[in-house]
């Protein structure tokens, strides 16, 4: 009765708990019924990852700076800062010093958009895109300048590849590392060996984490509690967050506006800047025109699906960066995930039975039988699906989601500092 | 005061906009003179009637691959014939076009173009300016005029010989091909790497996938995607993985190393464009389209009158194609390549161009 009433009731943490194991479950249901085993194997979670974490990054960048009251919709440009920089810095002085350097030269692009839409009032997409634009021809002109004295691999459109890459560890006791030379027992790899329900699965997944992780994944990892931590727990946070809700009414409390508006700023842009340095740094070893690919705003995306919550984002950013590692590494596997599809959505219909709710029920009723035709039906799926397959699913998540969420009041509302005295 | 403050942001927000507009313009062409180039080799002084443009595609020179290659034939060029090359590069597919009427208004006598994609700029602006001579790497359309000249590769050769000796190098039985764009001129890469594999061990497995559909301009500069491919089938068993994607093959490399295994180049010898001797350790051969020879070849017909417009065709026979053996990973198999080769060239081997 209480799981029921829990089912029906409104959002708590217990409720988002209950549905993660279930839907947990239900993924481990659908590997085991279709042999789906890459779905959820360790090198699906291992790339998924990696996959992640700049559009984590990114959307980080936009939830600092929308908590602070400022759409950033120059995040693309600011990761391009950090593309270039961190192949740079990464190429001449090595990957920690790149990924520092790309810190900064996002903070910097972040600074800029601030003094613009802080300072000026600018309307902040013009300012963002303008971010965007100029990043992109600024770069291209450094390479100019620093690249085409005929050093080896390099041009205007790419960096030299960088020597040598950031360490990549194997957990000890959960993925076999090594702990002061004594090689610890692979845990994680001998029960997702065995292909036990739920137990495996749970394994595969953690163990993409564990095994042969580069430590700066690790690194973006914390940066989420880290986040959640900074903003909902300390002073700080909770005066950049009233900058963000009512700027007005925190000002005549005396909070500094202004000032909060730029730091978040900088911090958003720093977000940024290291998603541009994982991209050139660890996703490859060197910069390369074009390398971000729009995840600035993917990453904007996951912020709005992850309803401006350091959770939700990595949850959502997660969604999106397995969909595109069953795309590039498990390609075979991708038709089964429709049977988890259809699995997902009769607890939706659960759900909706048990709230008596029309609309929802129909829609989980059509929507599961339409993915149980294509499990059904589909034996490979289409090469152009695949590669559309990750954007479907934010498009999917954004429309489902959309009506529930709550953005920052403030965010984008041209605001002048004493403007309510 | 508000109102300068306004003022002000506009302007700002227009600088932004000015600078960015200016730095994407590469409208402006560079001129590479006979000082440039340091490989060996006669040098001669600059011929001032001998004016060549070149249009590189996206990526341009210090791609490590395709446009370098067409790099090197100028720089040869420039050298050994005192050409006088300006060089222009697309950032984005719309600069094709316009970087060729550019390079046509500038007064050069041949407009050479790196990539398939120029083609339907291509056709405007040839037709439009009979009196100036074209050359086009790897494109070909219908009803050309008579002043274009398609230079074709028979990659699919040298992919064959590259299938083969990952086959004879492979321990596992299993290989991989990453191509970039779903496109015939690709495809041909993917059907004679995996005809040549098969030719070896009739059972091999071949895996193969492409970071993207056609026209989609980010498979050509993805190394992080092809890292992750890779990275999946070596996982799976794989040990050679052959990349024909462009800067995307880079990732491939990179994947390489970490796992230890076979990574296969393109279009130049990746083992010398290589990074660093980790890396070398880890490329077997490259297949290599020797995009320098026939741009030189192109260069030196037109000084001496002799370009004729049609199809160019660079292959086995004429060295236009061939395979790498730098590093020598392939001493050991060298002269069983050496005989396919050989029946390649005389017919008794059909590559085919379609998987």
């Amino acid at each position: 009765m209480k799981l029921i009433a829990l089912l029906k009731g409104k959002a708590t943490p217990a409720r988002t708990m209950l549905f993660a194991g279930t839907l947990f479950l239900l993924l481990s249901l659908a590997r085991v019924l279709s042999d789906g085993g890459d779905l959820t194997s360790s090198q699906t979670m291992g790339t998924t990852l990696r996959v992640t974490c700049p559009i984590l990054l990114a959307g980080l960048a936009g939830l600092w700076a929308e908590r602070a009251g400022i759409v950033n919709i120059g995040i693309e440009g600011m990761m391009i800062f950090g593309t270039w920089f961190g192949g740079w810095g990464a190429w001449k002085y090595g990957p920690w010093v790149g990924l520092l350097l790309a810190i900064i030269a996002g903070s910097a692009g972040g600074l800029i958009h601030a003094f613009a839409v802080v300072q000026f009032n600018v309307n902040h997409v013009i300012s963002g895109v303008a971010m965007n634009l100029f990043a992109f021809g600024a770069m291209r002109y450094m390479s100019e300048l620093v690249y085409t004295a005929k050093i080896q691999g390099a041009g205007i459109s790419q960096s030299p590849q960088q020597k040598w890459p950031i360490p990549r560890v194997n957990l000890p006791f959960l993925a076999g590392g090594d702990l002061f030379g004594w090689k610890t027992p692979d845990s994680l790899g001998w029960l997702e060996r065995h292909k036990w329900f739920a137990i495996s699965d749970l394994a595969g997944i953690l163990r993409g984490i564990a095994f042969n992780v580069s430590l700066a994944s690790l690194l973006v990892l914390t940066l989420v509690p880290i986040s959640a931590w900074v903003l909902w727990r300390t002073r700080f946070g909770l005066r950049l967050r009233s900058s963000g809700e009512a700027p007005a009414a925190a000002e005549s409390l005396g909070v500094k506006v202004t000032p909060l508006r730029y730091a978040a700023m900088a911090i958003s842009g720093g977000f940024a800047g290291l998603g541009g340095g994982f991209l050139a740094i660890v996703s490859s070893s060197y910069y390369r025109q074009g390398q971000t690919a729009n995840r600035g705003f993917i990453g904007l995306a996951t912020n709005i699906a992850g309803n401006w919550r350091p959770v939700g984002v990595l949850a959502s950013a997660a969604l999106f960066g397995f969909a595109e590692a069953l795309q590039l590494v498990g390609a075979d596997s991708l038709p089964k995930l429709f049977l988890f599809l259809t699995f997902a959505c009769g607890l939706g219909l659960l759900v909706s039975l048990l709230r008596r709710k029309m609309v929802p029920m129909i829609n989980a009723v059509v929507a599961g039988g339409l993915f149980l035709w294509i499990y059904l039906a589909v034996n490979e799926v289409p090469e152009p699906l695949t590669k559309a397959a990750p954007y479907l699913m934010t498009l999917i998540v954004l429309t489902t989601a959309s009506q529930r969420l709550r953005p920052p009041a403030f965010a984008g509302i041209p605001y002048r500092s004493g403007e309510s005295h | 005061m508000r109102k300068s403050k306004r003022f002000a942001a506009i302007a700002l927000v227009a600088t932004f906009g000015l600078v960015a507009a200016a730095c994407g313009d590469d409208k402006t062409a560079t001129t590479t003179t006979a000082a440039t180039g340091d490989t060996t080799g006669s040098t001669v002084a600059p011929n001032p009637d001998l004016k060549v443009g070149l249009a590189f595609d996206t990526g341009g020179r210090g791609d490590g691959t395709f446009n370098d290659s067409a790099a090197r034939g100028a720089d040869q060029a420039t050298k050994e014939l005192g050409a006088t090359v300006d060089e222009l590069e697309a950032t984005t597919a719309e600069d094709r076009q316009p970087n060729l009427e550019t390079l046509t208004t500038n007064g050069d006598g041949l407009v050479l173009s790196v990539g398939f994609a120029f083609g339907d700029g291509l056709a405007v602006v040839a037709k439009a300016n009979p009196k100036t001579m074209y050359a086009n790497v790897d494109g070909f359309y219908a009803d050309a005029p008579e002043n274009v000249t398609f230079l074709s590769f028979a990659a699919e050769q040298a992919s064959y010989l590259v299938g083969a000796a990952a086959a004879l190098k492979s321990t596992t039985g299993h290989i991989g091909f990453i191509g970039g764009q779903e496109i015939d001129l690709i495809k041909a890469f993917e059907a004679g790497y995996t005809a040549g594999a098969k030719y070896i061990n009739p059972d091999i497995k071949v895996d193969v996938q492409y970071l993207g559909a056609a026209g989609d301009n980010a498979a050509w500069g993805s190394p992080d995607k092809a890292k992750e491919i890779a990275l999946g089938w070596y996982a799976d068993g794989a040990d050679v993985i052959y990349t024909a994607a462009g800067g995307s093959g880079a990732g491939t490399i990179d994947a390489a190393v970490e796992a230890g295994k076979w990574a296969i180049g393109v279009d130049s010898d990746q083992y010398l464009t290589a990074a660093s001797p980790d890396q070398q350790k880890h490329i077997l051969t490259s297949a290599i389209k020797r995009v320098d020879n026939a741009v030189f070849l192109t260069i030196k017909a037109f000084k001496e009158g002799t370009l004729k417009g049609g199809f160019q065709m660079f292959d086995l026979s004429n060295d236009g194609v061939g395979y790498a053996t730098s590093g020598g990973y392939l001493d050991d198999v060298k002269d069983k390549l050496e005989a396919i080769k050989a029946d390649i060239i005389s017919g008794k081997i059909v590559v085919p161009t379609k998987p």
